[in-house]
């Protein structure tokens, strides 16, 4: 067969679907020529002639004896190439890991300085067009090393405002057992109020850090994608639980209460890691010894997490049994993400993903709001007086709580 | 410049504070009042008692000036890409192409270009400077008082520059707006008699002012007295920083363009010379600037334009565009330090060595 022969020689069956993937094939070709041409002869460079656009982040401080260790990211779109490094006002020594960073490139820069405990630093990097990134420590201190011992100093917060406060809330499900449903909704009601609440405090916190972020990350995008993909993915599952344990009832589907507490716990448990991870970091840059009364603070707080639980528990009925394990599986899935969040917070922390971690919390939070809002709403006194009214005492009661440590 | 300055704060210790709310509201201040606030913390204790004690938690940073350990700058400058040596410039007075006019009087011309450079200001920072001859400072001019200084100025650049010189001269050549102010590609001549004797020095004068002059449009103009000064090693030292972010303050200090040039190469000289410095402030934003020798003292020539010492010193500051002439031996050999004596300047690049050798 010649060239020009096989070029043509193209049989209808196959050839209709050949066709058609090349017609997909178009729009990307396209695209591609596009690309090749802007780069190749870069139009908007020859009626611009725009400077580069330096920008430089510090995503992670360290300080040890004698040192000072910095891990930048370039965020913006030219490349930088850091020449020198300022330390309160003087040309110091350095090193650094990879002076021309190009676009999202990181590396690290190390400063060899007699550093003050309890003073400020300031630190400015300067690039080789002159370009400044300054960098404040407002308070200097130590970074924790990563030993056994800080590890279970880190632990042990982590336990004492996520796991121990959670387990503490849940004994309250004997006693909610035993009241009549209309009370039962009034806990319920409660749950939804503290979640509400939650979910303010999460996404408050979660823009913080997304307005922390250096611009190419894009901190507040990735906020939004761990909220909604997380949203989603729960949407996904309830439907999914739901769906088996209705297993046909028509109409009615209702969420058993061990299911619902179970959200709830994911909720609250995705809270305490972003809770977790702000306390870690914030102990990690100095201020751990005023922590005894913040984790006082965080263990009142959080002791009505477990309220929330145990109210989807107690439609159960005094007969109604929830296994010793599932109640340790509650306790574990609400309290003990602090425990990781916490060693996060303090060893490596970065805003970036910090507010994807408050992106997923929120999200989490928002969708069980919805369930348990949803489930309370379907109960016989989801809408009395006394189930609103457990819902502003779960505001009140947080806000109360939380003025000692939010 | 384009720099998007501040760095994304530590949100977690803000946070932190915030969180602390009623029980911690000292904690926010503790930076503005000192270490003393921070009382409170008992963990802190033993750290504060070392630094009450003076120790710091780091190992000793003033190790030497070897550039790897310390106070400095990290690397070289390629002086032979910045196209000047800030080490050459020292002694590199230029009496121009000289005649004689009819009345026998000593004509000294020369020719400078305004054009834009970029000059490696620190190892590795580059500055967009403008430059007379392609140097900053530009070419130091000398002549005795009494002769006749024929300058053909050309802007080869995109703004209207001058050279103002500081003298006496008629109004027509004083280089300022609307009087010797060259547009660009044009050229003029300024043509004038040096006086009076001293250390002088000239300057653009175009507007904006401030931009003109610290993006590097300045020099030394050393006007001898007629019976001239007894020999000495002499140099020009013109003390200039440089605004490399455009913000406003000055990130290097600098005597003759380079941070530091004079510590990590020190300036040699011979145990019992007369030493003869001529030195410029032209320092933009800030107010003063000032040179301290260590370990010596100096007969201090104000403004170079008296034959005796007006005072015998080892400091003095200068405001912009003040200039002295000072005069030392070092009679022992050694390193000696020398510098302003504003700390911030020294650490931001104003510093250096003479090394006096047998």
């Amino acid at each position: 067969m010649t060239a020009g022969a096989r070029s043509t020689a193209v049989t209808p069956a196959p050839g209709g679907a050949g066709r058609a993937a090349a017609r997909a094939a178009v729009p990307v070709a396209g695209l591609l020529a596009l690309v090749v041409l802007l780069v190749a002869f870069d139009p908007i460079g020859a009626i611009t002639d725009a400077p580069p656009v330096e920008e430089l982040a510090v995503e992670r401080t360290v300080l040890t004896d004698g040192e000072i260790e910095l891990r930048v990211r370039n965020d913006g779109p030219d490349p930088v190439t850091v020449a020198q490094v300022i330390v309160n006002d003087a040309y110091w020594a350095h090193t650094v890991s990879d002076r021309t960073l190009t676009r999202l490139d990181t590396a690290t820069v190390r400063v060899p300085y007699p550093w003050e405990e309890g003073l400020p630093l300031h630190i400015r990097m300067v690039s080789s067009t002159g370009a400044t990134f300054d960098h404040e420590i407002d308070v200097a201190t130590g970074t924790p090393e990563r030993d056994g011992r800080s590890l279970g100093v880190y632990a042990l917060l982590g336990l004492a405002i996520g796991v121990v406060p959670v387990a503490l809330g849940l004994l309250w499900l004997p006693s909610l057992r035993r009241v009549s449903a209309r009370w039962i909704a009034v806990a319920l009601a409660f749950t939804v109020g503290l979640l509400a609440f939650l979910l303010v405090d999460t996404v408050d916190e979660g823009l913080e850090l997304a307005g922390a972020t250096g611009e190419a990350l894009g901190g507040l995008e990735l906020f939004a994608v761990g909220a909604l993909v997380v949203i989603v993915v729960l949407l996904a599952v309830e439907s999914a639980t739901l769906r088996r344990s209705a297993s046909g009832a028509a109409g009615e589907v209702r969420a058993s209460g061990l299911s619902l507490a179970y959200l709830v716990a994911v909720g609250i448990g995705l809270h305490n890691l972003g809770e977790g991870l702000a306390v870690g970091a914030a102990s990690a840059r100095g201020a751990v010894a005023l922590g005894t009364a913040l984790v006082v603070g965080f263990a009142v707080h959080n002791l009505t997490e477990g309220l929330a639980i145990a109210a989807p528990l107690s439609e159960h009925g005094p007969g109604g049994g929830v296994s010793a394990g599932h109640l340790a599986g509650l306790v574990a899935v609400a309290g003990l993400p602090t425990v990781p969040g916490a060693w996060l917070g303090a060893y490596a922390f970065s805003p970036a993903w910090a507010a994807l971690a408050f992106g997923v919390a929120a999200g989490a939070i928002a969708q069980v709001l919805w369930v348990v809002g949803r489930h309370l709403l379907a109960t016989p006194d989801g809408r009395s007086g006394a189930a609103a009214a457990g819902f502003v005492v779960a505001l009140v009661v947080m806000y109360v709580t939380g003025l000692a440590v939010v | 410049m384009s720099a998007t300055g501040p760095l994304a704060p530590d949100p977690g210790r803000r946070r932190f504070l915030r969180r602390l709310g009623m029980a911690g509201a000292a904690v926010g201040g503790a930076a503005a009042v000192g270490p003393a606030a921070l009382g409170g913390a008992s963990t802190r204790s033993s750290r504060r008692r070392d630094l009450a004690r003076g120790h710091v938690p780091g190992h000793p940073a003033h190790q030497g000036h070897d550039g790897q350990s310390g106070m400095g700058t990290v690397g070289q400058v390629d002086h032979a890409r910045n196209g000047f040596d800030p080490h050459a410039m020292l002694t590199d007075f230029d009496g121009g192409t000289t005649s004689r006019d009819r009345s026998g009087r000593t004509v000294r011309e020369y020719a400078i270009v305004a054009a834009p450079k970029e000059i490696e200001v620190a190892p590795g920072v580059f500055f967009p400077a403008w430059a007379y001859n392609g140097r900053v400072p530009g070419p130091t001019i000398r002549a005795t008082a009494g002769d006749r200084i024929r300058i053909t100025f050309t802007n080869g650049s995109a703004h209207p520059h001058t050279i103002h010189f500081h003298g006496i001269h008629p109004a027509a050549m004083d280089g300022v707006p609307g009087a010797g102010e060259v547009h660009p590609g044009e050229r003029f001549v300024y043509d004038f008699v040096a006086e009076p004797f001293g250390t002088h020095l000239y300057h653009c004068h175009s507007l904006p002012l401030a931009n003109h002059i610290h993006r590097g449009l300045y020099g030394a103009f050393i006007v001898d007295p007629p019976g001239g000064r007894p020999p000495a090693n002499e140099m020009v030292m013109v003390m200039n920083a440089f605004d490399t972010d455009f913000d406003g303050e000055n990130e290097i200090y600098a005597a003759n363009t380079v941070a530091f040039a004079y510590m990590d190469r020190p300036i040699t000289m011979r145990r019992g010379e007369l030493q003869r410095v001529h030195v410029v402030n032209i320092t933009e934003f800030d107010p003063i600037n000032s040179i301290h020798l260590h370990a010596n003292f100096f007969d201090l020539y104000r403004t170079g334009t008296s034959l005796e010492p007006h005072e015998f010193t080892d400091t003095i500051s200068m405001g912009q565009a003040e200039r002295h002439m000072i005069e030392f031996r070092y009679d022992t050999p050694g390193r000696f330090m020398f510098h302003a004596h504003q700390s911030e300047f020294v650490e931001l690049g104003w510093m250096g060595f003479f090394e006096v050798e047998e």
